[in-house]
């Protein structure tokens, strides 16, 4: 059976399956641990267990101590629970993460139209008192005919707790999308899960952000925008550089523009990588990391940074930022991963832990 | 099932404990300014603006670093005492592996207190109270490491020759020069360079290299006193891992006017640490009776996939792959032979044994290097077995010439032609100065002033200063190398030579109760 792990001090839980070690569970949840050798030698991802019992399995003696064991630590790249488990980790708490529990909705599509050529939008009725989430969080959703739910981004800000939105872009190949595009309708009964994801503003700091999306990676920063301007009245310095391959994928287009008119303290960058006749393009030409560094002259130095887009798109961004000299501390990036993604994933080092 | 009801009191992190607890125990200077104080922080252009930037990944209070150090040490020791008690060491492959072991403790040992001694000038240098903490810690752990290593001298010199002489050999013998001059080119680097040499890439981007396939290979080989001291030190290891690669994302963050110079550095000490490695190679090629992986196997895993990665991550700061990375690729499938030919040659030299590969190992070396080693590698091998056969087994009495930056005998074939030998000059102040490669060659046109100085094993002995005190060149019937071998400590006949017909060998079959010919079956 499974067995739930709440880690101190986030707060926040995850399962953990028969013969699976804490660490592999809570990367596979999205939680972060820190670790290095993943084979019980080196003691980076050493865990307290607060409550509960474990298994230590093959954690080497020179790495976990007798008088370790024996206060009740344990290494999480090597240990099985067996019991339900509370451990205090080396980790982060996040000033400005809220607790929301994630929780199972049952809705009925109000609304399937075309923001683009590749991308619809999805409106959700929520039934009860709709969902309490943060801006930029996603959701997953069950879809009928699919073996596992497929995750999306909120594209509507908080305050829309009983009608969520979502924007899916039609995957080559992709049953999911495909699917949404293809054959959802106003009407149809839906369930989703959530809020999931790390992917907030940090409003605590009160430094100038920057929204960096493409794509149908728009919808975080859509809501994050909305939900600063317009529920919080937030004053600071929000720039959205938004790149879109040509005008016709460029959606909310208008949305943006509106806003930059109603808030001074919004700027809005929109990029085209390849622009045709039709588009009567006068703005960027280019990435969105090239519509970046050209709108901040290659210094980004004293902002928080928050990435929203395909892999490559959200690669280039860092390097953009972090050769400008804003560095892992202030980037903050949701990658819209597919499954042709995954296979050409670069292997990393240990030198980043979130970016 | 509704678990709690009650909300427990909010709980600190523990970087936030950590910071409560260590809070103010840092302290800015008053009566002395800071520039004195840290008067070596400045010169190599590394610019620092924050230190708070620094963030310390460990927070371990020095309490609880002596408990973990201690319980460490109780096991170790338990373990050396039954390995000695139980004649451990009958327990290896075979006599020859030992010859891994005297390589690796005779010329780690010293480089480990080298390293001690870097890291305690360090814990002393650096502004910042985390930076300087781990540094000092780090100190502590190198000489624990030194103390463990010494300890597994003293069993292993109970009964094998060659290192009873260690630390006197250390400052002479040729080839401990090259480890020697590794680190002490290190600890006389500011201190920057010092921490991306060691902590970033020799602890960081090379160590696995060292310790995965040699630990693997002393577990393989039965040594479990050497296996055991692997796991002690690689507790250790990842908290230093950890500290190269904060140190570099610190610098690299702070200004970027450090980038070219961190650049620089890695390019150096890549290529340093490369051709300190070149010891390992030939220790996973041709040293051990059981083999675990090829140089090029191991090369391939640990420097062009995961360096490759951290590279690849460390090309966001703009930070590129070091120098002449390629040449080390090209050459991974010669490295080893080139070497191990080396210490075949000057093995009357050395206090080691060496010996040419079976027709089993040389079927191994066949498979593992396809395109090299029938073609260029063996023939060489086979007549010095056909020489050996015949009662001459082939000693090189000269005196081979230097990489004056390396130390490292001009032994190593041209990147792009295996039957050239690569050679190297540069004309500096009206001499002549010799280099094994590019990145040698590069590293002192850098800092001439530095390398000119470099004590050269070869020329030393062709300058005379390699005698004892009192000793005349110039009296008839002058033996220079028996002289030259009192001047190592080295006991000729014993210490040094082919493994085959050696003391060490001798002892082996006794105490296994074999034959010479079923010695040379089981191995």
């Amino acid at each position: 059976m499974a067995y739930q792990v709440t880690v101190q001090p986030l707060g926040v839980s995850f399962e953990v399956e028969d013969d699976q070690t804490l660490l592999d569970a809570a990367l596979r949840s999205g939680i972060y641990l820190p670790h290095a050798c993943c084979h019980g030698l080196c003691a980076t991802c050493k865990v307290q267990v607060v409550d509960g019992e474990i298994e230590h399995g093959a954690a080497s003696p020179f790495a976990l101590m007798d008088v370790e064991r024996d206060e009740g630590k344990c290494l999480a790249c090597c240990a099985t629970p067996v019991s339900d488990l509370v451990i205090e980790a080396d980790v982060d708490e996040d000033a400005d993460a809220r607790s929301i529990p994630l929780r199972d909705f049952s809705g009925t599509v109000q609304e399937v139209f075309d923001l683009s050529p590749t991308i619809k939008g999805v409106r959700i009725a929520v039934d009860g008192g709709g969902m309490d989430f943060q801006a930029g969080q996603y959701v997953n959703v069950d879809l009928p005919g699919l073996e596992h739910p497929r995750a999306f981004s909120l594209a509507s800000p908080p305050a829309d707790a009983n009608l969520l939105e979502l924007n899916v872009r039609l995957v080559h190949g992709g049953k999911g999308t495909t699917y949404i595009h293809k054959d959802l309708k106003a009407g149809d009964p839906i369930r989703v899960s959530g809020p999931l994801g790390r992917f907030f503003v940090r409003k605590s700091d009160r430094q100038p952000v920057i929204f960096m999306a493409g794509g149908s990676g728009l919808s975080s920063p859509k809501a994050m925008i909305q939900d600063m301007l317009e529920t919080d009245g937030d004053d600071r310095r929000i720039t959205l550089i938004y790149g879109a391959r040509n005008r016709a994928e460029l959606y909310y287009h208008d949305l943006f523009v509106g806003l930059t008119e109603r808030f001074s303290n919004f700027t809005y960058v929109p990029a085209l990588s390849e622009p045709t006749e039709a588009c009567n393009w006068e703005g960027f030409t280019g990435f969105v990391h090239d519509a970046a560094k050209a709108h901040f002259d290659n210094d980004f130095r004293d902002h928080k940074a928050y990435l929203c887009g395909p892999p490559v798109m959200v690669e280039a961004c860092i390097r953009t930022l972090m050769q400008g000299r804003l560095f892992e501390r202030d980037i903050y990036t949701e990658r819209f991963v597919t499954a042709a993604d995954g296979n050409k994933a670069v292997a990393r080092s240990p030198l980043f832990k979130k970016i | 099932m509704e678990k709690t009801t009650a909300t427990p009191p909010k709980k600190l992190g523990l970087k936030e404990k950590y910071a409560l607890m260590t809070r103010g125990l840092g302290w800015e200077p008053t009566y002395r300014g800071a520039d004195e104080l840290y008067d070596q922080i400045k010169f190599e252009g590394i610019k620092i603006h924050d230190w708070s930037k620094w963030e310390d990944p460990f927070r371990l209070t020095m309490e609880s670093y002596w408990k973990y150090q201690a319980e460490k040490e109780r096991k170790l020791y338990a373990i050396i005492d039954a390995f000695e008690q139980n004649n451990g060491h009958l327990n290896v492959s075979d006599g020859r592996y030992v010859n891994t072991l005297k390589l690796f403790l005779t010329g780690i040992t010293p480089a480990e207190y080298g390293a001690h001694r870097l890291f305690a000038m360090l814990g002393r240098q650096f502004p910042g109270v985390g930076a300087a903490i781990a540094c000092q810690m780090q100190a502590i752990d190198e000489l624990r490491h030194v103390q463990t290593q010494v300890h597994t001298i003293s069993q292993y010199n109970k009964f094998f020759s060659g290192m009873s002489e260690w630390r006197h050999m250390t400052d002479r013998v040729w080839y401990m020069s090259v480890p020697k001059s590794f680190f002490e080119d290190a600890m006389t680097a500011g201190p920057f360079e010092q921490m991306i040499a060691i902590s970033f890439s020799l602890e960081y981007l090379l160590t696995n290299l060292v310790f995965m396939p040699f630990m693997s290979a002393a577990a393989y080989n039965g040594d479990m006193a050497t296996v055991t001291f692997g796991f002690s030190s690689q507790s250790d290891e990842a908290r230093h891992m950890t500290l190269g690669l904060e140190c570099i994302k610190f610098v690299l963050e702070q200004d970027p006017a450090n980038v070219p110079i961190v650049q620089r550095y890695l390019d150096k000490w890549f290529w340093r640490g490369y051709r300190l490695l070149s010891l390992v190679s030939m220790m996973l090629d041709y040293m051990l009776p059981k083999k675990v992986m090829s140089w090029k196997e191991a090369w391939e895993i640990y420097f062009v996939q995961n360096g490759g990665s951290l590279f690849n991550d460390l090309s966001r700061y703009g930070i590129r792959m070091p120098k002449y990375w390629e040449q080390t690729v090209a050459s991974a499938d010669r490295l080893s032979h080139e070497t191990w030919n080396t210490f075949y040659n000057f093995a009357g030299a050395a206090a080691f044994h060496s010996w040419a590969p079976s027709d089993e190992d040389m079927a191994w070396l066949s498979e593992k290097y396809p395109d090299t080693f029938d073609q260029h590698y063996r023939p060489r091998f086979e007549w010095y077995r056909e020489q050996e056969a015949q009662g001459k087994r082939f000693y090189n009495n000269s005196l081979p010439m230097l990489c004056q930056t390396c130390q490292i005998p001009l032994n190593a074939s041209e990147p792009d032609d295996p039957t050239k030998t690569a050679y190297r000059e540069v004309e500096h102040e009206g001499n002549k100065y010799h280099f094994c490669s590019d990145g040698c060659r590069d590293i002192f046109c850098h800092e001439p002033e530095k390398y000119v100085q470099a004590w050269l094993p070869a020329n030393q002995v062709l300058q005379g200063n390699c005698f004892e005190p009192g000793v005349d060149p110039e009296a008839p019937g002058f033996d220079a190398a028996a002289e030259l071998f009192k001047y190592y400590r080295l006991t000729p006949g014993q210490d040094n030579g082919d493994y085959r017909g050696s003391k060490d060998e001798a002892n082996w079959l006794k105490w296994k109760g074999l034959a010479p010919a079923d010695a040379a079956e089981a191995a």
